[in-house]
Formats: structure tokens, C-alpha cells, sequence
């Protein structure tokens, strides 16, 4: 801690004494400041102050922290259970993106078509979104009973066998990702309702007159224009999927899934700091996986460079 | 340096956006306040002035003992109107042990709390949990030596009580009385014949599994009774397990590996479940679709509600003695920065009153730790809650250190190697091996505690 | 003549064909979508010993309100209801309060480092807040507020995705109206509070909404911020506290419905608002 410290105080520089400070400070910059405080004390302070656990023996139970060198990460960088959660992350992420984009695009391009009834279909479709992580799981751990849960009667009644939905550990990441789908597909869904919105009218005119197709104007005209938004959608479902904690602690009432199966990095870096009380050593993780998440972002927006031009 | 939190903004000076000691907290109260005028939310007296003290109360009793424990809880109500218990039950597992942590970390804690005591070394007693006054407990006509010595010896820390049990809930058998009938398995007295070593315990579940056709035991594969099965079968040999902080695993692999193997081939025989999980246990015992189950005791009230036959008694002495494991469900007083006395008065007399009332208790199929309960009458005619009361000393807790106990880490860990060597994917020697390297790494583990 | 059909004909009848396929396939998928729902009421509306019945149907022999009833009186829903609103409140107005503050800053005046501290902010939308959540809790304890409003509610103002979309929309703004107002010797404060704001209602309202909708669900960190029972929010409540022993899916079915309740409420109210909020919103930042 008292390392910390020093380190932060030395980062501010004392000025010469010309008028008062308020005074000379630009009147933008007042306007700037609020959302800068709460920024800097609830944003960057963490993010620092992360990396500066990550070297200590920080626990939550009011034992002093000592310095801990490089501990951390030595024994973050062998430790065979943060391995399989951060490949537990990854597989979600593989597993969950593509449907999820898919699945909303496929619900814009029916919706944005087909005339009768529209205000059910977006409700349906869009409704899961606007429900709480716990209303979700919540459900859908009623639906993966076993016997009288809704899936396997379903699968009994068409005579499958029951699947161990929630205890197999083999199926246990899919279930999550089949509740997520649910859940939020209806966001990537409205994004690209309202892309395909905006795709003019008379592009499609021109071609019908040229007698082309539904179908062959989807993919001559309505995909290609919406290249854009679905970058942005993927790369927003990326990152969403790579944070993923809430679905899966909720869904196994934070045990991880069967055999640790379905424990994602955050969740990881939850058990670590709250259940085994090591801040230093969670501190460490979380930043690790802060670099991990920094090098997407960093990557998208050299593989999209779109949003930097609106920063100019 | 015990127990008070850094008050301190966490290194020292910045972040400037909230002064030192935060902003001003009435805010909630305000809030609250305005929820009472408009009359939607019954708010207990926060205030000084009121003339009942308030108790919160948090346990992790979900199942068919929480109702008991709101019967409990109604029963001292109505006996004490000066006191306003606010009881709260949190999720069971790894998030009610999280948020108590965080919440005495916090220090806002409630006034007492449920704890299984083979998570008391875990709970940093000092740090998170304050010590009882025996003195006051003594007050209120309670003293450790009306409570089993084992458990009074472990919930002691640095010569303090840190915890007050309240229960023993060791793991039993459960036995479907028809099914034992047809397999002549019941002595002159309707009960269960004592088994004792491996070859009756097979003999007598093939027996039963002929009767029922399916199964003759019900086990839960998964979850952490692997765990609570393998430590029962290797305490019986007075196996022991070493855990030195930063050094390897003292263990008897001998024992152990006689304790898996006689887990493999449960299975591998089809005696018992395998890939079941706990409620697929329960069901299929429930069903009489096996003849015995082993599990907590806290599953009468399934039973008895799905009208099977059954009666309980203690786990086989497989090998050797009639150890079995289990676990205590404890009071504990979790850390607060200034206890007030009038609610400690009121916090000792609902605990003391609990302990004294927990006749009721022993009805959710757990065994009194209060001795004086244990003998009583009203405790005795219970059946069969109250046929394996002689149980306690020989209920084995979780080997203590910071990262073992009910529903710990520690358990998962050994849960999930054993629970393949159930499954037949894993060899004895194989999943020993996997559950020693889990242990190691947590030995390895810098302590927090 | 009749029999023969024109050559216009066909593409007709294929999109015909073509508009029926995707009715059917849009009925299939919005059915999928809503079974879930259907089935959580459906059981809370079943008494509780029909919960569990093999073989699964939808139908009870006597429906009954007794698991809502049940969930009203004995569970804290309305509690949890109440501090949802606070939380969620209390920081959409801290949101909308800073960050159009901040990007009137950032878009309509000049001083030196803006354009470094624009883009210290803007890669701020980069960091997941739930990476933080260790430094955070213990700088919540350190400040002395774990399991108060404040904890769950200060971290999460701190938006940086919404100051980026709000400057981005003042940047369209035309600049006509300002120029006339300085001329009449406005102050900064007066053109950010009397003519900027004004003319900004609509992004205001859809950060406003996305802001409310994002906290009012948000679990990860109220759920670390707060363990006190009193201050849970709806989310954490229905997570942690148990309010009902036994068989309760009946019950659990009941929490959840009225727990996804308020939103689905205010969906069907301002429905074109909350699209236009997510859509717009959600493709900006985030």
C-alpha cells in the first residue's frame, strides 16, 4: 500500500504560485471535470491500482499486504485452473458470437420484411434482452430440469434420451450459451433493424424493376451494405462474450458448472479475490485478462477503423 | 492491526472525486424514509429511540430445515416482542460464504450468522468473525460443556469461542424398508441387520438390487458427496490427511487408495448410481428404485412427504469403526467495528434460545449439539430422526485449513477427482494422484487468512 | 387468355411464395422466443405439487395466483423494487449531469489537452468494468462504503461510451445558435444549459434510457457492492435471498416473472423510445 502511495504523489506536479488555481483553469475543462472525477477515481484508479495489487499479498480478510515480487504472475502463468477458465471464456466466445450475430440478423432481415403482425415479432424477439440476468437463469434452470424440466420433456416426447442440460460437463457451456442466445440476440437484432432501416428505398426499387429477386437482392444489395454494421455488431458481441460472468455464476449458483466446466476467467478472478480472499493474486488475473481484452479492442479498431474517424 | 478494515482511501490520498470518509450516508435512510411514507415498506427501527432492538439473523437454510428454522424463528418472536428479528436466507453454497465475507470485510455485517464449522479457519477468526463472551453466554444458562467436546474444541481459536454449534449433520443411510424386508436384510426388530466391512455392504446392496431390479444404492456422483463418501470410507481406517502450509499432502495412500477402490466398484458393479447427480439420488431412491441411499440426514422430509417407506440409521462401518463425515451448522458472530451492547444481549438471546429449542430443530434431520435437547423425551419419539443420535463423536469434519470446509474450494476439487474414479473414467490410483496435485496446489497457496 | 399467365406473373407468385415462407419461419422463431416466458408463467400460475408432474403439460387441473401471492407477501420484491429505482435513477441523472457536461466540454470548447484527455477517455470505452471489480470493491471498503447506495451507484457514472456519443451529436449540432446567443453575452454555462441541452432532448432521452435499462439489470457489480439484504436490487435480490422452502418452483417462476415485470412494462409504454435508445446507443458505445 505505502508503495502505492509514494508512487501517486510523486505523479503530481507542484506548480509555481501565479493567481488562484481556479482561476487559470480553462473554462472547459470545468465542464470536463465532473465526469473526469468520477472517471479517474472509478475507472483509471482500479485499473492502476489492479496492476499495483498484482504485487502484493492483498487479502481480503485485513492481513497486511506484502510485497509479493512477480509471485503472482509466476504462479498465475502455471496455474492450470486459471488456464481452463480463460479457455472456458474463449469457448464461450467461439461458441456464443456466431449464432448470436447470426440469429439477429436473420430475425432483422424477417422482420424488416414481413409486413403483418410487426410489433409481435419485435416484442418477442427483443423482450428476453430487457430482462435481468437473474430472471433469465432463472428460467432456464427450470427449462433444464431434469424429468419435469420443459427441454428434456421436449426431448422425451420426440424419443430422445434426457440430457444432463446443467450436470453434464460436456454440454454444460452450451446451455449457457443456448440461454444467452435467447437472452440477448434481440440486441443484434435491433442494431440491425435499424441499419437496414436506413438502406434507401430506391435501391431496392431500381433493382426490382431490373426483376431481380428477394433472395438476389439480399445478397446484392442488403448484405453488402450492412458489411459495415456487422463488424461493429461482431466485434460488440466479442467483447460482450469475452466478459461473460453474470449467466454462468447465476445459472450454476456460482459453482463453476460440473467439474469447473463452464467457469469463466471472470469468474476465476471472483472466486480468488471473494471466496478465497487473495486480492493480490485476482488482481493479477483480472489484469492479465484487462491486457487480453485491451489487445481485441485494440485489434478491431485496426480491422474496423470506422469509429476512429468519428473521434476526429 | 486485527480486524479494522483500512479506513484509509486505499493508498493513501487519491482519488480526490470523494472526500476522505465518503460522502454523507443519510441519503439511504432519506430514501427509505420516503419508501415508509409511502407506506410500501415495513422498515424496523433503525432509529435509537425505538423501543425494540433489531436482530438480523442470516443462515443459508433453504431446504426443508428452513421452514423449521422460520417455525424456530416464530416460536421466539412470539416470546420475545422487545426483539425484532430480521431473518434473511441467502442462496446455500459459495455465494452465501461470499457475501458473508464481504459483508464483515465491510463491516456492516449482520449480528450473527450460520457457518458450517470446518469453515472456520477459512473465516479468519479475528479478522471476519468476532468471539463469543462466554460469560453472557453463561447468562443465558448456555456453557461449552453442554455442547459435544470435538466441536467446542474446533470452533475454539486461540483460546476464544468463535462458534456455537448449533447441529451435527453427518452423513447417514437412508434404507427402503420394504425393499430391505424382501431382501432379508432386516433383523427381528424390523430394523436394518448391522453390516460391517465391505464384502456384507456388497453383499447386502446386491441383495437389494435384485429386489428392486435397478439399483441397490442411490448415490449422488457429483456435486461434492464424492468427497463427503471417500473422507467417511478413509476416516474409518483412521486415516489422516496433513496439510502443511507451502509443503505436499500427508496422506495414507494406502487408505485412500482401499477407500476409492471400494467407491469403483459401486459403480463399476452397478450397485449404485453412477453419473447421477443429487437430485437424480434422491429421485431414484425416492421412486424405490433402490434399496439404501447415502446421504445428509436432512432429506426426511422428502421422503416422508413421498410416502415410501424408509427408516435412517448410521453409515456401515465399511472399514474398521462407524466414522462418518459431516458437519456442524454453527452460529457465528461476524465481524462488526462497534457492537452494540443491547443488540448483543439480544443477539445471545436468540441464540441461546435456538439452541435450547432445537428439538424442532432435529426433526430436519440433523442431531442437536445441545446435549441437554439430545436426551429429552419430545428429541427421543422422533423417528427416525433420532435413530443415529449417538453419531456425533464420530462425525468426521472437513481436515482444517484456510481453503477446506462445506462447500469450499478444497471439496470441489476432491469432489470432481473422485467423482471419476465413479464414474470409471479414472482408476483409484489415477484419480488419487489428480486429488493429491489439487491439494498441493492449495497447500502451495499463500495463506490469506 | 386466363389460362395463360403473363410473364410478370411468376416473380409474383414466387414472392408471394417467398413472403408466406417467411411469415412461417418468423412465427416459428418469435414462438421459440417466447416459450420460455410463456412456460415461467404457465408454472407460476400452476399450484405447486403440479410443478413436478411427469409427464410435463401445460396445463393445470386448478390454476392458481396463490405462488404470486405467496411472492408478495413474503419475499422483499418490493423493496428490491424500490432500490432498484434509486440505483437506477440516481445514475442515469449522474450520467446524463456529466457526461453531456463532459462532451459539451470536449465538442464546444478549446483548452489545452483536450484532445489528449478526449482520447484518455475515449479508450477508456475499451476497459470492461467487470475487470475491475477487486480494486473496486477495495476502494470501496477503503472509503468506508460498502453496503450503501453510493458503492453501487458512483462507479457506474463513470461512462465514458456515453460522453463519446453525446459529443458526437453535438459535433452535428449547427453552430447558428450559439454564435447568436454569445453575441448576446451568454456564458458558456447559459449556451450548454439554455440552447445546447434543449436542442438535444432526443440523444438525451435514448442515453438517458439505455443508461437506465443497463443499471436497472446490471448484477455483477450491485452484487459485490452490496451484501446488506435491505439494499439489494432486483437483480441481486432474486439471486441471493430465498424467500419461500421446499418444493417452490411455482414460487421461483412467480419471483422471476414479477422480477422481469417493470421493464417489460415500461417496454410496452415507450416502446419506439427504448428501440431507438438501444439501437442508437448500443451501436455507438458500449
Amino acid at each position: 500500500m505505502a508503495t502505492i502511495t509514494t508512487r501517486a504523489t510523486a505523479a503530481v506536479p507542484v506548480t509555481g504560485t501565479r493567481p488562484p488555481l481556479w482561476r487559470r483553469i480553462p473554462i472547459g475543462l470545468l465542464f470536463v471535470l465532473p465526469f473526469l472525477l468520477f472517471y479517474a477515481a472509478f475507472l483509471i484508479w482500479p485499473t492502476l491500482s489492479a496492476f499495483g495489487l498484482s504485487f502484493f499479498n492483498e487479502s481480503l480478510t485485513g492481513t497486511r499486504g506484502e510485497p509479493a515480487g512477480l509471485r503472482n504472475w509466476t504462479e498465475m502463468l502455471g496455474d492450470s485452473a486459471m488456464w481452463s477458465a480463460l479457455g472456458n471464456t474463449l469457448y464461450f466466445t467461439l461458441l456464443s458470437t456466431p449464432p448470436l450475430v447470426l440469429v439477429g440478423l436473420v430475425m432483422a432481415l424477417l422482420t424488416n420484411r414481413v409486413m403483418p403482425l410487426r410489433w409481435l415479432w419485435r416484442l418477442s424477439f427483443f423482450m428476453p434482452f430487457l430482462l435481468p440476468a437473474s430472471v433469465m437463469a432463472l428460467i432456464w434452470i427450470w427449462i433444464y430440469q431434469p424429468g419435469f424440466g420443459l427441454l428434456n420433456a421436449g426431448l422425451t416426447a420426440i424419443g430422445l434420451p434426457e440430457a444432463g442440460w446443467l450436470s453434464d460437463p460436456s454440454l454444460a457451456m452450451v446451455s449457457v450459451v443456448i440461454a444467452t442466445l435467447w437472452w440477448t440476440a434481440g440486441f443484434n437484432f435491433l442494431l440491425y433493424l435499424a441499419a437496414l432501416q436506413q438502406i434507401p428505398e430506391h435501391l431496392y426499387e431500381a433493382a426490382s424493376i431490373d426483376g431481380a429477386g428477394w433472395w438476389h437482392r439480399l445478397w446484392s444489395i442488403t448484405l453488402p451494405l450492412l458489411k459495415r454494421t456487422t463488424g461493429l455488431v461482431i466485434v460488440l458481441q466479442l467483447l460482450a462474450s469475452l466478459r461473460i460472468f453474470d449467466q454462468v455464476y447465476l445459472i450454476y449458483n456460482g459453482s463453476g458448472g460440473p467439474g469447473f466446466s463452464a467457469r469463466p476467467v471472470l469468474e476465476y478472478v471472483y472466486d480468488t479475490a471473494f471466496t478465497s480472499f487473495r486480492f493480490g493474486y485476482a488482481s493479477a488475473i483480472s489484469s492479465f485478462f484487462f491486457v487480453l481484452i485491451v489487445v481485441v479492442s485494440v485489434t478491431q479498431l485496426k480491422l474496423f477503423p470506422s469509429r476512429r474517424e468519428d473521434e476526429r | 492491526m486485527a480486524g479494522v478494515p483500512p479506513r484509509a482511501v486505499p493508498g493513501g490520498g487519491p482519488p480526490r472525486a470523494v472526500p476522505d470518509g465518503g460522502p454523507p450516508r443519510p441519503t439511504r435512510r432519506a430514501v427509505l424514509g420516503t419508501a415508509l411514507a409511502l407506506g410500501a415498506v415495513p422498515l424496523t427501527g433503525c432509529g435509537a429511540a425505538s423501543a425494540t432492538t433489531r436482530v438480523r439473523y442470516w443462515n443459508l437454510f433453504g431446504g426443508g430445515d428452513g421452514a423449521l428454522m422460520l417455525e424456530m424463528q416464530d416460536e421466539f418472536r412470539a416470546r420475545n416482542p422487545g426483539i425484532s428479528l430480521e431473518a434473511v436466507t441467502l442462496a446455500w453454497g459459495a455465494p452465501y460464504y461470499t457475501k458473508l465475507a464481504m459483508a464483515a470485510a465491510g463491516g456492516r455485517a449482520p449480528d450473527v450468522a450460520i457457518l458450517h464449522l470446518s469453515r472456520l479457519a477459512g473465516y479468519a477468526p479475528g479478522h471476519l468473525l468476532d468471539p463469543f463472551d462466554e460469560r453472557l453466554l453463561a447468562e443465558f444458562g448456555v456453557t461449552p460443556g453442554q455442547l459435544p467436546s470435538g466441536l467446542v474444541e474446533r470452533a475454539t481459536v486461540g483460546g476464544r469461542l468463535y462458534a456455537l454449534p448449533l447441529d451435527t449433520h453427518p452423513f447417514v443411510t437412508y434404507y427402503n424398508t420394504d425393499v430391505a424386508r424382501k431382501a432379508g436384510l432386516l433383523g427381528a426388530d424390523g430394523k436394518l441387520a448391522p453390516m460391517t466391512g465391505p464384502d456384507q455392504v456388497i453383499e447386502a446392496l446386491t441383495r437389494a438390487k435384485k429386489v428392486t431390479g435397478a439399483y441397490g444404492l442411490a448415490l449422488d456422483n457429483l456435486d461434492v458427496m464424492p468427497w463427503r463418501l471417500f473422507w467417511a470410507l478413509y476416516r474409518q481406517q483412521d486415516g489422516d490427511i496433513a496439510l502443511p502450509p507451502g509443503g505436499a499432502a500427508g496422506i495414507d495412500d494406502a487408505k485412500a487408495l482401499k477407500a476409492l477402490t471400494f467407491m469403483g466398484r459401486l459403480t463399476a458393479e452397478g450397485l449404485a448410481t453412477k453419473d447421477t447427480d443429487y437430485a437424480g439420488a434422491v429421485a431414484t431412491f425416492a421412486g424405490g428404485k433402490a434399496g439404501f441411499h447415502w446421504n445428509g440426514g436432512w432429506e426426511t422430509t422428502t421422503f416422508t412427504t413421498a410416502g415410501m417407506p424408509y427408516n435412517m440409521t448410521r453409515l456401515p462401518a465399511i472399514f474398521g469403526d462407524a466414522r462418518t463425515s459431516g458437519d456442524s451448522h454453527s452460529f457465528v458472530l461476524p465481524h462488526q467495528r462497534a457492537r452494540d451492547p443491547i443488540t448483543t444481549r439480544a443477539t445471545y438471546r436468540f441464540i441461546t434460545e435456538l439452541l435450547k429449542s432445537s428439538v424442532t430443530w432435529g426433526r430436519a434431520g440433523h442431531v442437536p449439539a445441545y446435549q441437554p435437547v439430545v436426551t429429552a423425551p419430545e428429541y427421543l419419539a422422533l423417528k427416525p430422526q433420532s435413530e443415529y443420535r449417538d453419531v456425533t463423536p464420530d462425525v468426521q469434519l472437513d481436515p482444517p485449513a484456510w481453503f477446506s470446509g462445506s462447500g469450499s474450494d478444497f471439496e470441489t476439487q476432491a469432489a470432481s477427482a473422485f467423482q471419476s474414479v465413479l464414474a470409471g473414467s479414472r482408476t483409484p490410483e489415477q484419480g488419487l494422484a489428480l486429488f493429491k496435485s489439487a491439494v498441493d496446489k492449495l497447500l502451495s497457496t499463500p495463506s490469506p487468512v | 387468355m386466363t389460362a395463360v399467365p403473363t410473364p410478370n406473373r411468376a416473380p409474383q407468385a414466387t414472392a408471394r411464395a417467398w413472403n408466406i415462407a417467411g411469415l412461417a419461419v418468423t412465427a416459428v422463431i418469435a414462438a421459440l422466443w417466447l416459450t420460455p416466458l410463456l412456460w415461467a408463467v404457465d408454472t407460476a400460475l400452476k399450484p405447486e405439487s403440479e410443478t413436478t408432474r411427469i409427464p410435463v403439460t401445460w396445463w393445470a387441473d386448478d390454476f392458481t395466483f396463490e405462488a404470486f401471492r405467496k411472492v408478495f407477501t413474503e419475499s422483499d420484491l418490493v423493496r428490491w423494487f424500490l432500490n432498484s429505482t434509486v440505483v437506477a435513477a440516481g445514475v442515469t441523472v449522474l450520467v446524463l449531469l456529466t457526461a453531456s457536461m463532459a462532451a459539451y466540454g470536449f465538442s464546444r470548447t478549446n483548452f489545452r489537452g483536450r484532445r489528449a484527455l478526449l482520447a484518455v477517455v475515449v479508450a477508456g470505452i475499451m476497459v470492461p468494468p467487470q475487470v475491475l471489480v477487486v480494486p473496486l470493491f477495495r476502494e470501496m471498503l477503503g472509503l468506508g462504503l460498502v453496503d450503501t447506495y453510493w458503492a453501487m451507484i458512483l462507479p457506474q457514472v463513470a461512462a465514458p461510451a456515453m460522453v463519446f456519443i453525446l459529443k458526437k451529436f453535438f459535433d452535428g449540432l449547427p453552430r447558428e445558435l450559439e454564435e447568436a446567443a454569445r453575441v448576446d453575452g451568454a456564458s458558456p454555462w447559459r449556451l450548454y444549459w439554455q440552447v445546447v441541452l434543449p436542442l438535444s432532448r432526443p440523444v438525451l432521452a435514448a442515453v438517458g434510457i439505455f443508461t437506465f435499462i443497463l443499471t436497472w439489470n446490471n448484477f455483477f457489480w450491485p452484487f459485490l457492492a452490496v451484501s446488506d439484504p435491505d439494499l439489494m436490487t432486483i437483480p441481486v435480490g432474486l439471486a441471493t435471498i430465498q424467500s419461500s422452502y421446499g418444493l417452490r418452483y411455482a414460487q421461483i417462476m412467480a419471483s422471476a416473472v414479477l422480477g422481469g415485470l417493470p421493464l417489460l412494462v415500461a417496454y410496452v409504454f415507450f416502446q419506439r423510445d427504448i428501440i431507438r435508445s438501444v439501437a442508437h446507443t448500443g451501436l455507438s458505445g458500449t
